[in-house]
């Protein structure tokens, strides 16, 4: 039997179906808020970028809606769609040769870290690490959210931007010290 | 191998969730997606007819109303009127819009 949730979620897609504008308007009200934060958390701190991928997000899930099964809510359905679009432009953008870093940088070479545990305020700790990503060639920064946000592998990195595990870790590595490097001069 | 600075970095990013300083989305954002959706649906066939929206108990703005009730074939009442409409365009177009009509699609996304 159906929750009042999934009912709602399933009445909707049959009136935008149907092709009743006043649904339509309602989709737009109910998850354009949750697209916006989400978009606008992992492309920071590019948001000029945000606003066309909202829109991008909204209008792939709306012209899928055949598509949607009932299997998870209509929220989370149309949030899968957003991760799918936030990864095709981390995708894009890494595809794109690299204009920075040092290629001999060693991944495998042992680098002192900063002492996180160290560090007892939380707040100061998230801060710093958004201020220090923020300030980080996008490269560097898409792949380390990419990588430690989104929780994707090396090699699910590699797979999807036609790089080899080994460069996207190379990437990684340089990326990390180039974090280090701003965490320790700031 | 196990790579200690992954862990150390998976521990620390994945700790410092994105400040959440974004808020709501605009709501002329929300009206120009909404017009790109409804221009998309347009074009491929007419959109259920004011009509059918008001039988099914959704309420029309003052101008869809009067399109309703004018003497025109239903498939006049399928167009989407909102294209010819100044709500449309000052929802696009300035922020928190002075528009205030009750059923008006673009007041809608304007509140919330």
């Amino acid at each position: 039997m159906m929750s009042a949730g999934e009912a709602d979620d399933a009445r909707l897609v049959a009136a935008i179906l149907r092709r009743d504008r006043k649904a339509t308007a309602e989709f737009v009200a109910r998850y354009a808020d949750a697209v916006y934060a989400y978009v606008r958390s992992r492309l920071a701190p590019q948001y000029d970028l945000a606003d066309d991928l909202v829109q991008e997000v909204l209008l792939a899930a709306w012209e899928n809606l055949r598509q949607y099964r009932g299997t998870s809510a209509l929220q989370a359905w149309v949030m899968g769609i957003a991760r799918h679009k936030v990864e095709d432009h981390y995708r894009a953008r890494l595809r794109a040769p690299e204009p920075i870093g040092d290629a001999d940088n060693d991944p495998d070479t042992p680098v002192s870290i900063p002492k996180f545990d160290e560090l007892l305020d939380q707040e100061r700790l998230r801060k710093n690490t958004w201020r220090v990503l923020r300030g980080l060639p996008e490269p560097y920064r898409l792949a380390l959210i990419w990588r430690y946000w989104e929780k994707a592998s090396a090699r699910e990195m590699g797979a999807k931007t036609g790089k080899t595990e080994k460069a996207i870790e190379r990437l990684l590595a340089r990326a990390r010290a180039e974090f280090r490097e701003r965490w320790d001069h700031g | 191998m196990a790579d200690f600075r992954d862990e150390e970095f998976m521990r620390l990013i994945a700790d410092s969730a994105a400040p959440a300083e974004s808020g709501p989305a605009p709501s002329h954002l929300k009206a120009k997606i909404y017009s790109a959706l409804m221009r998309r649906q347009a074009q491929s066939g007419p959109l259920m007819s004011l009509s059918e929206i008001k039988a099914c108990g959704e309420e029309l703005c003052v101008f869809e109303e009067l399109a309703r009730i004018a003497p025109l074939g239903e498939r006049a009442k399928s167009l989407n009127i909102c294209r010819a409409c100044h709500a449309r365009v000052l929802a696009e177009h300035i922020e928190h819009a002075p528009i205030y009509w009750n059923g008006c699609p673009y007041v809608q996304l304007k509140k919330s």
